[in-house]
Order: C-alpha cells, then structure tokens, then sequence
C-alpha cells in the first residue's frame, strides 16, 4: 500500500483533529475576551489571566477524565464527594510540624482518589448498573466519609506546602501557572490517546454501542473500569489544586456542587452526554469559558447570580447544537 | 441535575440525623437518669450550618449552659451544607420530637417563618439566634451584636487602614443571609456619613465557596485598581479575600477586613493581610442562646438587664423588637488572637 493510501484511509477512519464545537468555542472565548478587555481596565493582564487560569485548571483537570466517562456512556457525579476526601485527608497530612511534603501530599491524593475510583469502576463494570445511580450512591458514601475525617471542625493552619500550584508568584513559571500547564499537558496527552490509540478509540466504541464493541473484541469492563480509576486519580491532582487556591482553612463545603461545574464544561466543550462523542479540548476550553464568564462578570460590576444564568444558556445551547448535529448524521 | 443533587443532600443530612440522632439520645439517657423526677427542658438549636467553628463554639457554649443550668437538654444539629431545605428538615423533625424550645439561625428567614409558625402550633416555643427571621412568630431573637455595631466595627477598622480615604469592595455569601445585608446596609450609609472620600465600589456573593471568594476578591482587584480594601463578609470569604491579596502580593497595599474565625484568621493577621477580625464571643453567643431557650421554654419573662452567667451579667433586652443583645462587638488582630481556641 502507497504512503498515499495510507494517508487516505487514515482520514477516513480518524475524526477531525479539531471538532466544530470546539472551533465555536475558541471563537466564543476570543471574543468574550476582546470584550472584556475593552470594556475593563485589566482583564487582559497577566495579574487577571494568571488567576484566572489558576481557577480553570481543578475543573478542567477533573473534566479530562469526566469526558472520557461520558464517551463511554456513564457519568460520574461523585467526584464533588470524591474531591472533599481527598482535601480533607491531604490538608490534615499537611498540617502540624511533622507535616508531609508536596511530593507526599500529592502522591497521598492521587492514592486516595484512585482508590475511590476503583470503588466506582469495580461497582459499575461489574454490577451492571447505571453509572448514574452508582455514583449517585457512592456520592453521598463519599459526602459522609469526608465529613466524618473532618470531625466537627474546619481544618486549620493548612502550610503553604501546595503553594506550587497556588495563585501566588510560588506557583507560575515564567508567568505560566503551573496548574494550569500541568492540566494542558493531560489534556494534550489525553487527545493524543483518544485518538491515536486503538485503546483510546476503544472508549468511543464503548460509548457508541458496547455489545458491538464487546463482539469486536473489546474488553469493556476493564476499559469501563479504567476510566473510573482514572477519574479518580485525577480528582486527587485537582484537590491539591483546590488546597492551593484556598486559604490557611479547609471547610467542609469544600467540593460541594463541583461534580455539576465539572459536568457543565464537558457539556458546553461538546461531548455527547449520550456518549460515543466527545473531546477532551473542548472540555478544557468549557471550563476556560465558565471562568472567563464569572470572573468577566465580577469585573465588569454586575450581578453575581448572571454568571449563572450565562452558564445555564451555554449549556442548553450546547446540548441542543449536539442534537442538531446528530439529526444531521443520522439524516445523511 | 440540580433537584437530584439537592435530594442528594438530602438523604446524607437524614442519614446523618438518624445517625446522630440515636447517640444523642443515649447521651442523655445517663445523664438525666442522675436528677429524676426534674423537669429537664429539651432547647434544640438548628444552625445554618453544622461543622464550622462558628456554629461549633456556639454548640461548647451552649452546652455549658445546659451543665449550668442542669434542667435543660442541649439539642444540636444543622445540616451540612447552608441549605434551605435541608435546614427545614431537620427544624421538622425537632417539631415531631416535641422539644420544649427550637431555637434557630435561618438561612432563609422568608421560607423559615411558615415553619417556625408551625412548631409553635405544636405547642414548641420558638426562637432566633444569630441570624433573625423577623417576620415569623419567634418569641424572642439571640442577637450576637446590633447590625450598627458590627457594620460600624468593618468600616471604622478598615478605613483606619486605609487611611479614611479610597476605594474598597465587598465580598459577602450567601446572598439572602438576612444579618450579612443588614451589616452590608449599616456599612454603606455609615460610610457615606462618616468617611465621605472612601466608597464601596461593587459587593459580590461568593457563596460558602472558599476559593471562589478569593478568586472573586481576585478580579475585584483587578477590575479596580485603584482598590485599597476589602471586607470579608463571612467566615469563608474573610480568609478568602485575604488570601487573595497574599497571593497578588499587594499586602499593605491592599487592606482587608472581615467576619472570621480567630483560628482561621490567625496567619492572616500575623502577615498583615487582614487588619482585624470583627467578631463577637460565639462561645457565650451559645451560653445565651442556651439560656434564652430555657427561659421561653419555662415561660419566664426577661428583663430589662439579665444576670445570664459571670461573664454575661447584664445582657440586655428590648421589648420592642423582642431581642436580648450579647453586648458590643469585638475587634480580633494579631494581638489577642490567641485568646480564643475556635
């Protein structure tokens, strides 16, 4: 076979390296950002976008693994519950003399959240039961085991140990924050592995219709549990990412409702909630859309609440652009 | 999404309840076996939000109240999260529980009132402490501190830092909190009266959300940069906007003050990024509120002046609004911080 063939099959086989909605919504961002630095005196600077990036990164972080759970078909919504464990645990190993060190700190978070992740996948690729009301249940498990670390207080005194990944100068390089670079570097292996991968596409295969795919010699369950786990993982790197961006106290609403922020930008990014379809470049510029929105929205001086109302439009604008596009597959 | 998550909240908080509930009842079970034959008062106290030190210190103080006074139950639970409904549920079940005095700390005095008018139905004396339903049936309301004296108290302790003059933003939470837009509407028309070249450039609501208050605080200081203070309205955002200028490197530039915790604000009031801490003392807010349950529960009038305990003796009440006052507010910096262990 020519190097041409190839090339040709190849095309025929990948999906577009850069999706429509995607396009849309770098086109989106650009011009909420040429907006907004119109319209205030300092969005467009490194002292507003660094912050900013900073605030992205746990949501977009999580969003990776999210988008691809959702490619298979599932969803998970307890990793708000899954977060809360996993700072609660990593901010009480933090303080106190003989407290731990970053590297510690971190490796202790992703431990804890793969584990919590491997309780989901072990329940859903084994238990045939909707992901929804596995992670439904393990949410609230999650929730009570959180809170019972935390006893009856907030967690104190919490060290700057995280500061690598905080707001602060201690956590850029040549003005990059480091948060935000370790994200785009998931995110970019992520896309590279989804599609370039035969285990990559074997997720989209799941999504699409997995008995197909279980015929075709996929094996389901451990793919299905591998994006559970590494849900997971990826939950107990974005606690420490919170843990930066908070202050010297952990309380317990830490966590609370970020299962929705995160499932707000794998929708808005474009994945099909009904699975199959989905993209984890997007999913990093829906988070980056949401910041934009609510720090735009605090810096131009209107009402808290319209970030709100921004995100419920872009949701809803999103699904409904997913459907049109689906009509049109299916009409062709 | 959104209602099943809230149900979500739900069933934890019921579970928690129940949970709770069970070695609540043990608890006491011993202990009143001790005095028998007394009549013991059962003084539920529902906060906004169960798990913060805030709510926590008033749980010790009201706890020490009932040791005291040795013929009252001391009841605690909240919910988890600064719900509405999920606070409703719990007021519900301290209603079918039939306790003497329900004392509770609204977080939404509109949608608290009906209920409140329900448990004194059943026969329960209700109350207010900490935050006021003031259009509901409450017989009386434990407050920490007028909203003069706290509002006052921000604005005096961060326009000396900021030197009478400037621009400064409001970080608050929840934004139906009934006592946090008193002190906001105190902080406006006292800083127009008395510091006429200082101004509040916006107010945002952040929510319990730690981080999103200090991002918010964040863009505050961006969107204004001529910006030369900030007030933390609660508990969670008067570290946050702290923590905000911290990070932005603009300690002394910058100055904030806020509704915090003595614990939770300590390393910011050693840095300097937080002026002061205004507060009042929660373990004694507790002792009172513990008190002032007994007192409805007994059907025992107050008085003008109450001799409440060695520390509290002459709290005073006004018949009109039906309020019993802890006293005056209290300013927390880097010098008496390490008075309190809350």
């Amino acid at each position: 076979m020519t190097a041409v063939a190839e090339a040709k099959i190849k095309r025929r086989v990948l999906p577009s390296p850069v999706t429509g909605q995607e396009i849309v919504l770098v086109g989106v961002i650009v011009v909420l950002w040429a907006a907004l630095a119109v319209s205030t005196p300092a969005f467009l600077t490194a002292g507003s976008i660094q912050p900013l990036l900073v605030a992205t990164a746990p949501v977009a972080l999580v969003g990776v693994a999210m988008t691809i759970v959702i490619i298979t078909g599932g969803i998970d919504v307890s990793v708000g519950g899954a977060i809360m464990v996993c700072s609660v645990l990593t901010a009480k190993a933090l303080v106190g003399t003989d407290g731990v060190s970053l590297g510690v700190a971190v490796l202790l978070s992703i431990a804890a959240g793969g584990l919590l992740g491997l309780v989901n996948g072990v329940l859903i690729a084994y238990g045939r039961v909707h992901a929804i009301i596995i992670t439904f249940g393990t949410a609230n498990l999650f929730m009570f085991l959180g809170l019972r670390i935390f006893g009856s207080g907030t967690v104190n005194g919490i060290p700057a140990t995280l500061a690598f990944f905080g707001r602060g100068p201690d956590g850029r390089t040549l003005g990059i924050p480091h948060a935000f670079l370790i994200t785009l570097v998931i995110t970019a292996v992520a896309w590279w592995y989804l599609r370039h991968t035969a285990g990559g596409r074997h997720f989209f295969a799941i999504g699409g219709d997995a008995q197909a795919a279980r015929l075709a010699g996929v094996r389901v369950q451990r793919r299905v549990l591998l994006a559970y786990v590494l849900t997971g993982v990826l939950v107990g790197l974005a606690s420490c990412f919170v843990i930066a961006q908070g202050t010297s106290t952990l309380d317990q609403s830490v966590g609370s409702g970020k299962e929705l922020a995160v499932i707000a930008a794998v929708v808005i990014g474009g994945t099909s909630i009904m699975g199959g379809r989905g993209s984890v470049l997007g999913t990093l510029l829906g988070a980056l859309l949401v910041q934009s929105v609510a720090s735009g929205v605090t810096q131009l001086g209107w009402r808290s609440q319209l970030s709100d109302l921004f995100v419920g439009i872009f949701i809803i604008v999103a699904v409904g652009a997913d459907l049109l596009r689906a009509r049109a597959r299916r009409s062709r | 999404m959104r209602p099943r998550f809230t149900a979500a909240v739900v069933m934890a908080t019921t579970a928690a309840i129940a949970l709770t509930g069970c070695t609540k009842k043990n608890d006491t079970d011993t202990a009143a076996s001790g005095d028998a034959g007394k009549k013991t008062y059962k003084v539920a106290f529902v906060p906004k939000l169960q798990g913060v030190p805030y709510f926590e210190a008033m749980n010790a103080g009201g706890k020490e109240a009932a040791a005291a006074l040795g013929n009252v139950e001391w009841l605690y639970q909240g919910p988890t999260q600064a719900d509405a409904a999920a606070q409703a549920d719990i007021v519900r079940s301290y209603i079918q529980q039939k306790v003497d005095a329900l004392i509770v700390a609204p977080n939404d005095p509109d949608s608290m009132a009906p209920l409140l008018q329900q448990a004194k139905d059943a026969g329960i004396h209700v109350a207010t402490a900490d935050t006021d339903a003031p259009s509901s049936v409450r017989e009386v309301f434990v407050n920490q501190a007028t909203a003069e004296g706290i509002g006052q108290g921000l604005t005096d302790s961060l326009l000396t830092a900021m030197g009478g003059k400037g621009k400064y933003a409001i970080v608050s939470c929840g934004q139906t909190a009934e006592n946090l837009n008193s002190w906001i509407e105190v902080q406006k028309a006292y800083t127009k009266e008395k510091y006429p070249e200082a101004e509040i450039v916006d107010i945002v609501y952040a929510g319990e959300d730690q981080a999103k208050a200090t991002q918010m605080a964040t863009d505050l200081m961006n969107a204004h940069p001529d910006l030369t203070g900030l007030v933390g309205e609660c508990t969670s955002s008067a570290p946050g906007v702290a923590q905000a200028v911290k990070d932005a490197g603009k300690i002394g530039k910058v100055f904030t003050v806020g509704l915090g915790t003595p614990q939770a604000m300590k390393p910011y009031l050693q840095d300097k990024s937080s002026t002061a801490a205004i507060l009042w003392d929660v373990e004694n807010l507790g002792y009172l509120t513990a008190w002032a349950g007994a007192q409805i529960a007994q059907n025992k009038p107050f008085a003008a002046t109450n001799n409440v305990s060695s520390e509290l003796s002459a709290v005073a009440y006004t018949e009109a609004n039906k309020m019993l006052l802890l006293g005056p507010a209290l300013a927390i910096t880097d010098k008496n911080v390490d008075q309190f262990n809350y």
